[in-house]
C-alpha cells in the first residue's frame, strides 16, 4: 500500500519516565491510513498501551511524550496534537479520535444509567441531544443491543459483553473518524470477543471508520486488521499488510509469536513457546532488543540496532537477518490460502 | 493418599473412578435488593443435572461462555462447592457425607480436600502478598510432612521451583509475589498445589490471564508435571484452541457446557473434527485461525449474540433461542446426552435420525 492518505502520523514518538531515564516508547514512527484497520500486537509490557495513548496525547502522569503526532482532518487541514490546548484536546479526543479501553465497568459511572452517559457526553460537547440520542440508538442497534433496554439500565445490570458494546457505541456517538481501542475485549470470553470483532467490522464499513486495535492476541486481531504492526520492547519491529505478516513475516520474533499461538489447525507437536523474557524498560539491551532471545542473533545484532528494511510491498522489518529468518524459521501452521478459506466457509454453511 | 486403609478398602477404592459426579445440581439464590424482600428469590441454575466421571491420570477440559457454569462444575468436582442436589464421590466416598459425618466415612473430608487442589485465574490474589515465595511453599509441606526439618524443606522447595521452570530457585525463593510476573506467579501457585500431592488439580482459567505467547509454555508445564506427579486435571477455559491443546496432549476429553448443562463430551480430536452439537460449532467459529485471505470476521453460526439469563433458562433445549438449526421440537423437549459413558456423547436431536425434530417447523425470529 502506498502511503497516500494518512489520517494520523506519529513521528519519533518517545515516552519517558523518571526524567528521561526510563523509556516506555522508543522513537516510534507510524502512519495510519484513512479508513484502514491497523492491528497492533505486543506482549504485556511491550509498550503497546503507550502507543495507543500517545496517539491521543493521553500518557498518564508523570510520563512525558515527545515527538510529533499529526492528525489530518477530512477538510485537508492538519492538527498538531501535541500543540492543542487542554480544551481543544478534550474535543479532539471525542470528536475526531475516540478511545475505548479494556474493562467497561471502570469507564462507566456505576450510579448513572447508560442513557445518562450518552446525554452527558453530548451536552459536554455542545451537541444536539435529541439528534445525538437518535444516533446512540442506532449505534446500539448496530451492536446487536436493544437500545431502549440498554439506555434505561445501570451498567451493572448488563453483562460484560453488553457493557463493552455499549461503551463502543458511546465512543462513537460524537461521530469521530478514528477509533483507538486498547485491549477492548480482553476481559470477555472468546465467543463474545469474536462477536465484537465481527460487529466492529460492520461498524467500520457502515461509518467509514479508521481503527487502531491494540492487543496481545495476534490471531484475534488478524480477523479484523488490514495491516498489522508488531511491538517488542517499546518499539515497532515489523509492519505489514495482514496476509504478509502472517504468511511471510521477516522478523524472528513475529515468526516465534505466530508459532506460539494455539490454533485449531496447527499440528500440536510444533507449537512452541518463545524462550526467554522481554526486557524491562530500564535495561533494554543495546543493538537489537530481541537479540538475547533470537536464534539468529550475530555480533552485528548486538551492536547495531536494526533500522526498518523494506521486505515486501508495504512491509517493513527491523531485522538484519530477515531473509535468513524467512528461510530458516518455519511457520508451523498451514498458511495455505484457498484451502483455509474453503474450510472456513464450509463450516458456516 | 492415606495409609490408614486396609488392602480390601484400597482395592475397592481403586476400582472406583477418582471423582464421580451423579446428577449434580448447583442452584444459587440471587442476592435480593431491599425492596424485593417479599418476592420469591431468583434462582440461578449454575449447574443442572450433570453426571461425569474423572479417572486417575485423566484430563478433562471444560469449555463454554462466561456464565455457562463451567467454573461452578469444576469447583463442585473438587469438593469446594456443595451441590444442591446429586452426589459427588471421591474414590467411592460421598464427599459431602464425609464432610457432615453421615454414614460410614471411609475417607475423611480433610484427606479428600487435600487430594483435590485448585489453581485460579488470578494467581496474584491467591498468593499471600505479605509472604515470601519460600514461606508460601513451606506451608503445604508443614501440613503434609510435619516431620521434615527446615533444611530439607528448603531443598524440596528449591528443587520444585526449578522443576516449574523458575531458575535459579534461590533468586525467586526470597521474593514476594508482587515481584514476580503473572506467569511466574502462576508457576508458584502450581507448585503450591503440587506440594499437597493431589490426585486432581482444577485449573480454573489458569492461563487465561497470561499473554497468548506464554500460554503454551504453561500448558506444557502442567502436562509434564501431570506425568511426573500422577495427577489428573480438570482444565477450564473459554478458548477451544487451548482446551484442545491441553486435552489432546493429555490424551483426554473436552466437555462443552451451555447454561448449566453438558451438551457434548468426547475425545478432544474427535470433538474438534466432528462436532456433534451446533453450539460446539459456534465455539469453533469463535476460535481464531491464521488462514490467509480470510474474508474478515464471518457471521457466527448462531441467531443471537447474547447468552440468555441463567435465572430463566429457555425451555426445551436451552440453546434453541440461538441455535441456527433449531426447530419447534427443540422448544418443547430437552435432548439428553446420548451415548455410552466414555464415548463421544451429544445432547442434540439432530443426532437421532428418526426423531420428530426432523418433521417439525424451523424456528425463526
Amino acid at each position: 500500500m502506498d502511503a497516500t492518505d494518512p489520517i494520523i502520523e506519529m513521528r519519533n514518538a518517545r515516552v519517558t519516565y523518571d526524567d528521561g531515564e526510563t523509556f516506555v516508547l522508543d522513537d516510534v514512527s507510524m502512519a495510519v491510513e484513512r479508513n484502514e484497520v491497523v492491528g497492533v500486537v505486543g506482549e504485556s509490557g511491550s509498550g503497546k498501551s503507550m502507543f495507543a495513548s500517545a496517539m491521543l496525547d493521553a500518557i498518564p502522569d508523570p510520563g512525558r511524550l515527545s515527538g510529533e503526532i499529526l492528525y489530518h482532518k477530512d477538510d485537508g487541514t492538519t492538527i498538531d496534537v501535541l500543540e492543542l490546548s487542554p480544551e481543544e484536546l478534550r474535543k479532539f479526543r471525542w470528536e475526531e479520535v475516540a478511545m475505548v479501553f479494556q474493562g467497561a465497568m471502570s469507564s462507566f459511572n456505576p450510579t448513572m444509567k447508560v442513557g445518562g452517559h450518552f446525554e452527558e457526553t453530548l451536552k459536554a460537547h455542545d451537541a444536539d441531544v435529541i439528534e445525538g440520542m437518535a444516533r446512540a440508538e442506532e449505534l446500539l442497534a448496530d451492536l446487536y443491543l436493544d437500545p431502549e433496554r440498554v439506555l434505561d439500565s445501570y451498567p451493572h445490570e448488563l453483562s460484560g459483553g453488553m457493557q463493552q458494546r455499549a461503551l463502543i457505541a458511546l465512543s462513537l456517538v460524537l461521530e469521530p473518524n478514528v477509533l483507538v481501542m486498547d485491549e477492548p475485549t480482553a476481559a470477555l470470553d472468546l465467543l463474545m470477543q469474536r462477536s465484537i470483532l465481527m460487529l466492529l467490522q460492520e461498524l467500520q464499513e457502515k461509518y467509514d471508520l479508521t481503527m487502531v486495535f491494540i492487543t496481545h492476541d495476534l490471531p484475534l486481531v488478524a480477523a479484523l486488521a488490514d495491516r498489522m504492526a508488531v511491538m517488542y520492547a517499546f518499539d515497532l519491529i515489523e509492519v505489514a499488510p495482514r496476509d504478509q505478516l502472517i504468511g511471510d513475516s521477516g522478523h524472528p520474533y513475529t515468526r516465534a509469536l505466530l508459532n506460539s499461538t494455539p490454533n485449531l489447525d496447527a499440528p500440536l507437536e510444533e507449537m512452541r513457546a518463545i524462550e526467554g523474557q522481554s526486557p524491562a524498560p530500564i535495561n533494554v539491551p543495546s543493538g537489537c532488543s530481541y537479540a538475547p532471545r533470537c536464534p539468529l542473533a550475530t555480533e552485528e545484532c548486538r551492536e547495531v540496532d536494526p533500522e526498518f528494511y523494506e521486505t515486501g510491498v508495504g512491509h517493513s522489518t527491523a531485522c538484519h537477518h530477515w531473509e535468513r529468518a524467512r528461510e530458516t524459521i518455519d511457520l508451523n501452521f498451514e498458511a495455505v490460502e484457498d484451502d483455509a478459506v474453503g474450510a472456513d466457509t464450509e463450516d458456516h454453511a | 493418599m492415606s495409609q490408614t486403609h486396609d488392602t480390601a478398602d484400597r482395592r475397592r477404592q481403586d476400582e472406583e473412578p477418582l471423582v464421580s459426579l451423579e446428577d449434580v445440581e448447583v442452584h444459587f439464590e440471587k442476592n435480593q435488593g431491599l425492596f424485593d424482600f417479599f418476592e420469591e428469590p431468583e434462582v440461578v441454575r449454575a449447574v443442572d443435572g450433570i453426571s461425569l466421571d474423572i479417572e486417575e491420570n485423566d484430563v478433562l477440559a471444560l469449555v463454554g461462555e462466561s456464565g455457562c457454569g463451567k467454573s461452578t462444575l469444576g469447583k463442585t468436582s473438587i469438593g469446594l462447592q456443595r451441590p444442591t442436589a446429586g452426589t459427588v464421590r471421591y474414590r467411592g466416598q460421598d464427599v459431602w457425607a464425609a464432610k457432615d459425618g453421615r454414614g460410614d466415612v471411609d475417607i475423611p473430608f480433610d484427606e479428600i480436600r487435600s487430594s483435590l487442589q485448585i489453581i485460579h485465574q488470578d494467581p496474584g490474589s491467591s498468593l499471600n502478598p505479605n509472604q515470601r515465595i519460600v514461606d508460601i511453599l513451606a506451608q503445604p509441606i508443614k501440613l503434609t510432612h510435619p516431620d521434615v526439618g527446615p533444611t530439607e524443606r528448603r531443598e524440596r522447595i528449591y528443587s520444585l521451583l526449578e522443576r516449574v521452570g523458575m531458575n535459579p530457585a534461590a533468586d525467586f525463593a526470597d521474593r514476594y509475589p508482587h515481584q514476580l510476573s503473572g506467569g511466574e506467579q502462576q508457576r508458584v501457585a502450581l507448585a503450591r498445589a503440587l506440594l499437597m500431592n493431589p490426585d486432581l488439580i482444577l485449573a480454573d482459567e489458569a492461563i487465561s490471564a497470561l499473554d497468548v505467547s506464554l500460554r503454551v509454555e504453561m500448558m506444557d508445564l502442567m502436562l509434564d508435571l501431570q506425568e511426573d506427579f500422577d495427577t489428573s486435571f480438570v482444565f477450564i477455559s473459554h478458548d477451544l484452541s487451548n482446551a484442545r491443546y491441553f486435552a489432546e496432549h493429555g490424551n483426554g476429553r473436552i466437555g462443552v457446557m451451555y447454561l448449566g448443562e453438558l451438551v457434548e463430551v468426547g475425545r478432544a480430536e474427535q470433538l474438534i473434527e466432528d462436532p456433534g452439537h451446533p453450539y460446539t460449532n459456534v465455539l469453533r467459529w469463535a476460535t481464531p485461525d491464521l488462514a490467509l485471505h480470510a474474508d474478515g470476521a464471518s457471521e457466527p453460526p448462531m441467531r443471537k449474540i447474547d447468552i440468555p439469563d441463567p435465572v430463566d433458562p429457555p425451555s426445551g433445549c436451552r440453546f434453541h433461542t440461538r441455535c441456527p438449526e433449531a426447530r419447534e421440537a427443540c422448544r418443547e423437549a430437552c435432548p439428553a446426552l446420548e451415548g455410552e459413558t466414555g464415548a463421544h456423547r451429544t445432547a442434540c436431536f439432530r443426532n437421532q435420525p428418526d426423531h420428530e425434530y426432523w418433521d417439525s417447523a424451523p424456528l425463526e425470529d
